[in-house]
Order: C-alpha cells, then structure tokens, then sequence
C-alpha cells in the first residue's frame, strides 16, 4: 500500500495518520458497539485461557516436584483388583504378588511402575521385567526368566548351606518353582557377597556352553556329570568335570567341546571294552592326543604304540568296538 | 478463518449517492478476491463531506455489515476513499548536490531531496493524504531511481495532496463507530485512476475523470507519474438542481427526468417534442420540452468539463495526453458526455472500463472507486513509493537469515 508514502508524512504538518481513530462508544452505532464487545471478550478469554494454561502448568511442575502422591490421586483411577503375569519361566502369579507386596487400596494410577519393576529385577531369577497398566484395574507384569546352568551350594553364617542357582550369565540366585532339576555343582568358586546376593561367577558363559553341548550331543554322558570345577578356568583355561564313574574329565575352552565331548565319548566307548575299565582321569585339552589314566592299565593296551591310537574315526584301521 | 498470510480488507467508499463497500481477501500482500459486496444508500453526506454523523455512520454501517454477511467474514482493516471539496493539492521540489566523492548517488542523497521535497508547511487545520513522487531528475535528465547513478545535481519533486483535518476526521470516525481501523486512505481519483488506466496509457498522459453525485475528482498522468489531481464540489446533483429549477419540479422529479432523458448533447432538433414526467397519465402528470432538459444538462455538462480544464490550467497540453480522457462514476452514464468531453478537451474521451478480471456484476461505475482502492493498494503505489533505505550490517544480515529460514 501506500505505506511507504504515507509513512514518511512526518516533516511538516499532521498527516491523517495522526488523526486519532478511536470513537467513544456513544459514538459508536449498535454495530459497532457489540463489535468492540465481542473484540474485549476475545481479548479476555485469551488472556483467561492463557492465565488458565499457565496456573495449571505451574500446578502440574510444582505438585510433580513436591507430592507426586497427590499427582497420582488427582487422576481417578481403580484400586487395583488383579496381576495379569505374562513370563516365560516358571514364575507365578503368587510369587509376583509376594514380591510387589501391593498396598490393597492402592490405586492402579498411584503406583510407581519403576519401583516395582526394580523390585521384580532384584531377584536374580528375573532377567528382565515390564510393568504396565491395563486400565481400569490390572497391573500387567511380564517377565523373562534366567534358566539355570548349574548349582552351587552356599554356606550361611549360621552354619548351614542353601542350594543356589546359577544361570548362564554366571548370576547366583535362590531357585523358585523349579520342579526336580538334576544339574551338575560347581566347585572351585568363591562367591562373593553383593546387596542380598552374590557377585555374578566369572566364566561361566564357557561352561554353560560346555554344560548345554554336553546336554545337547552326549547326554547319556552329562547326566554322569556330578561337579564342574572352575579351579583351573582362570589359569589354565580348564574346566574339570567330575563324573559318577570318572574322577576327572580335563575339558579346554580354548577349543571346541563339540571335539572334546566327541573324543571323550569315544575314550569311554573303547575303555568300556577292556577287563577293568575304570577311568582315573581323562584330558582333552591336548589336541590330537587323549591321555587317559586307568586304575589298572592292561599289558595289551599298553603294548600299542601311540601313533597307532588315533582319535581320528577316519583314520581308524578298525571299528572302535573292536579295538 | 484465514491464514496468517492473509488479510481481510475492506474497501469503503462514503459518498454523495450511495455507499459501496467491497470485502477482498488479501493474501500474500498480492493477490486480491473480491468476498463481499454492500451498497447503501448515502445519508448525511454532502459533496463528499459528513454533514451528519449519525445518518452517515447508519448508512455506512448498514454497508459494512451487508458487505461481511455476504463476504461471511470479519472486516480486519479498512482502506477508505477520500474526497471532497476541501482537498487541495500543490507541488514542491527540492534539489541536492550528490554528496560522495566520485558524484555516484547513494541512498542518502535520496533520502535527504525526499525529506526536502516534502518539507514545505502545510497552513493551520490541514492533514497531509497523499505524497506523490514524481522523477528523480539527475542533472536535469529523468531517471526511475537515481541510486548508484553518476550526476552532481539531485532533484525531485512531490504532488502533495492535504485536506481539511476535521473533515477527514470524520469521515474515518464514521468507520472508527463500527469499530474498524482505517489502515489506509487513498484518493478517490487515484483510485479511479489505478483501475481504470493501464501502464500504457498513464506512460502516453491521460485524464481521468471521476463525476460523482455530489463531487467530481480527476488526476492526470503524464509519462507514468501523477501529474495532477483535484476535485470540484460538483456533480450530477448540480444538473438535477438546474434541471428543477430551469423546469420548475422537484429535485425528485429532476432527477427522473435526468436519469431518463438527460443528455450532455442537444440531440433533438424538433423544439416542439414533449416527453411526459411520469409518462403514466396519472394526475398531476406534466409534459416538458425535450430539448430544454438536453439543453440544460448539456450546458452544465460542458460548464463542469469546462472548469476542470481551467483548473488543470498549465498542467494539460492535449500533446502531452495520447491517452486521451476517460470518464467514469454515475454522471459519466449521461449520454452524449463523451462527445462533449473530447470537445472540450480536445481529445478522445470514453467511459472508463474495469479491467478483465473484475466480475461483471461489479463492472458498473458506481465500484470503480472500491475497486480502484484495492488496485491502488496493491499496486499503484508502489510506482510512486520513495524506495526504502535499505538496511546493511551484521544484525540485519543476521535478521534476513533468520527470516528466510
């Protein structure tokens, strides 16, 4: 528009943009009045609103910060009526509760879902937990459990021992709802204490490896298995198996136990066939070569020299029956 | 609800006759559609001045409101026509010598003959409408913008357009009492002028002339400026008033007999030719002479064309108007006045028509004012605008980024 032009009517004289527009309401026609009327009212309501907005902000912050409590109650909600567990381990509902420990009037919106979700997590059995509301009344609890390796028995103060778990991850924690489990101890550990369990036990990933491939491909051997002992593990990278028929089996991580365990079965296949085939200790850590110790080494078998021995099926002249 | 690019404007004209509003949707500072239209007729207005305010505002606001039922919109701003007797124009120049070492012209120079230019006091009681820029002329030669040009001698010259303060006082407090803001006031003749004139033609010199009811404005362009404007407090009302008196009948019955056989030429040669006042045989019906209507009409026909051209005085050379004039507004309906017209000024003249993209039910004279506003608005004033100093350094840098982003 003219602006440019009639902006700068300021040198000399009034130009009309100096005229003052504004009529006083008697001034004013019907029209105009209730014009004005709705433009104040606009005004108000904008401003009322923004006021309003405002007033509930702070309101919010300042209760998030001081009572969170009063937050919660604020927002009707339900007093919780039920659990709704979802897992994938043997947990219960029963135990959920327990541990929870719900006030009974609590309403489903004044709980604090991360505390109960740091309490689940602090039992070592629980791997990972989601608390969640479904609304009117049902606190949702899914979680996913450790699957325990391995036992490890601990000593109390008072003299007496508990049996612990050990999963995978090498966490030790007290087993809930486990039917009859037949797993193997673990030796050669010490358990450190940390809050209301132990620190988790180093290395155990490769002897949960060896536990579930020995599980996996030789079972009728793993279920001999009665103590696995991680003395050597740190060291020499040993893991020493106890079974119910032989003292020691010396397995390696540093190799495949798919090898070992395949090597172990056939050590215990060919020594089944001899007059006393009791088995003192068997070491698979050296590749290629199997020293086994008996309790009596037969003359026939010691007879045969070494390179004639050999832990590779192909390479055997004879069928391992009838060596 | 519109966007924020966006406006809402209202064009209002408050005249001798009638009022006309239009409601147009600006967007984008732009392009303009045209959402309402209101018309009432005048009240409390005299050649083009509010004589009562009450009459004038329920006219006005009758308009106004018409207009926004139609438009289904609320007005936001209002761009007002002006006229009236009491507006007067004068030119004023001011020169300067080019300041910078090497004679180039810099926005300074332009801004300081600009201020100059305009500077002349303006007597008691008087509001400033309109500056008018015309030229830079650049040690005598014309030049659009001398920014950045070589010359020692800097001149320009301003039509400077005022009028009575209290007068255009109410006329924009007749808007103010239907609680509206008058964002811009514009000319009614430049308005005419924008709407009714092309590039060309104000490039060529051409006259436009705006006979109202009770006012008759007019501006005349030459190469692409305005020239001139003026108004005359006469109209078609004066031709109703002779006609009444030189017939001995009512205003209202003067202005039927205008308005049906009114002519600016005398075309009937047969004196004896009666044409009835109401043509109905009722009582009271009266015959008059045809060809004293004529004469009486064209005789202050040519008598009002006759004036505008003395007043326009040294300022029109019909060399100097190829475009020749152009009437509009509701006495320009008159026929034969064209005729007369290139008589008296000794050059085509014809009825003014708006522009293609105008609808045709707003294609009648009586708008050409509201239309002309927005035209004007949007675009006529920017060829006349002092180019704006324009910002340099680091914050305005920095602003520009910020706004382009």
């Amino acid at each position: 528009m003219s602006s440019a032009e009639s902006h700068s009517l300021s040198t000399s004289g009034r130009s009309w943009r100096d005229i003052r527009q504004e009529v006083t309401p008697l001034a004013m026609s019907r029209k105009g009045r209730s014009r004005r009327r709705l433009e104040w009212f606009k005004i108000g309501t904008l401003f009322t609103l923004l006021g309003a907005g405002g007033w509930g902000i702070y309101t919010l912050v300042h209760s998030w910060e001081n009572d969170r409590a009063a937050l919660a109650t604020a927002v009707h909600s339900e007093p919780v009526r039920g659990i709704a567990l979802i897992t994938d381990g043997v947990l219960t509902k029963k135990w959920v509760a327990g541990v929870l420990d719900l006030p009974k009037t609590a309403s489903l919106m004044s709980l604090d879902l991360e505390a109960l979700r740091t309490r689940l997590l602090q039992n070592g059995q629980v791997w990972g937990a989601v608390v969640s509301r479904n609304f009117p009344d049902t606190l949702v609890v899914t979680l996913q459990e450790r699957t325990p390796v391995a036992r490890v028995q601990a000593g109390s103060g008072d003299g007496s021992s508990q049996q612990l778990m050990v999963a995978r991850d090498g966490v030790v924690y007290d087993g809930v709802n486990y039917k009859q489990m037949v797993l193997p101890w673990l030796s050669g550990i010490r358990l450190v204490k940390a809050g209301h369990g132990f620190e988790p036990i180093a290395g155990m990933v490769d002897v949960a490896n060896l536990l579930a491939t020995a599980k996996h491909q030789t079972e009728w051997l793993y279920n001999t298995w009665l103590i696995v002992s991680l003395d050597r593990l740190e060291a020499r990278d040993e893991i020493v198996v106890k079974a119910r028929d032989i003292p020691e089996i010396i397995f390696t991580r540093k190799q495949d136990f798919s090898k070992q365990l395949a090597e172990l079965d056939y050590v215990v296949d060919s020594v089944r066939v001899l007059p006393d085939p009791t088995l003192l200790s068997i070491n698979l850590t050296l590749d290629g070569q199997v020293p086994i110790r008996m309790r009596n080494t037969p003359d026939e078998l010691a007879k045969f020299p070494a390179d004639n021995f050999s832990l590779q099926p192909s390479q055997q002249r004879k069928s391992k029956r009838d060596l | 609800m519109t966007s924020n690019s966006s406006r809402i404007i209202g064009a209002v004209e408050i005249g001798t006759g009638k009022v006309a509003v239009l409601v147009g949707e600006i967007s984008r500072g732009r392009s303009l559609n045209i959402i309402g239209v209101g018309v009432a007729p005048s009240r409390g207005v005299m050649k083009g001045e509010v004589v009562d305010y009450k009459a004038a505002c329920e006219a006005t606001h009758h308009a106004l409101e018409m207009a926004e039922k139609r438009a289904g919109a609320r007005i936001e701003e209002v761009w007002l026509a002006q006229t009236g007797g009491h507006l007067d124009g004068f030119y004023n120049e001011a020169s300067v010598n080019v300041k910078s070492a090497d004679n180039t012209v810099t926005a300074l120079d332009i801004a300081s003959v600009c201020e100059l230019a305009k500077e002349k006091e303006l007597p008691a009681g008087r509001s400033r409408i309109h500056e008018i820029r015309r030229p830079f002329r650049l040690d005598g030669r014309a030049v659009p913008d001398a920014e950045h040009l070589s010359g020692h001698r800097l001149e320009v010259g301003y039509w400077i357009v005022h009028g009575h303060e209290g007068k255009v006082s109410d006329n924009i407090h007749v808007v103010g009492g239907y609680h509206l803001e008058v964002r811009e006031l514009v000319l009614s003749s430049l308005a005419n002028g924008s709407l009714l004139t092309t590039a060309e033609e104000r490039q060529h010199g051409v006259l436009v002339v705006n006979l109202g009811k009770g006012i008759t404005d007019y501006v005349l362009y030459r190469d692409g400026h305005v020239l001139v404007t003026g108004t005359l407090p006469v109209g078609g009302d004066h031709l109703t008033n002779d006609l009444s008196i030189g017939l001995r009948v009512t205003t209202a019955q003067a202005e039927m007999l205008k308005l049906r056989h009114g002519r600016a030429t005398i075309q009937t040669r047969d004196k004896s030719e009666k044409v009835w006042l109401n043509g109905d045989a009722s009582f009271g019906d009266k015959q008059f002479s045809k060809t004293a209507i004529e004469t009486i009409a064209a005789a202050r026909t040519q008598e009002l064309l006759g004036v505008i051209k003395q007043k326009l005085g040294s300022a029109f050379a019909p060399e100097h108007c190829g475009a020749g004039v152009i009437l509009t507004g509701g006495t320009s309906k008159l026929p034969g006045i064209d005729e007369v017209t290139a008589n008296v000024f000794g050059l085509n003249a014809r009825r003014g028509e708006s522009p293609s993209w105008v609808k045709d039910e707003l294609k009648d004279p009586m708008f050409s004012t509201v239309l002309g506003i927005f035209q004007f608005g949007l675009r006529g004033a920017h060829e006349h605008a002092v180019p704006p100093r324009r910002k340099t350094g680091f914050l305005s840098n920095l602003t520009k980024i910020f706004a382009s982003s």
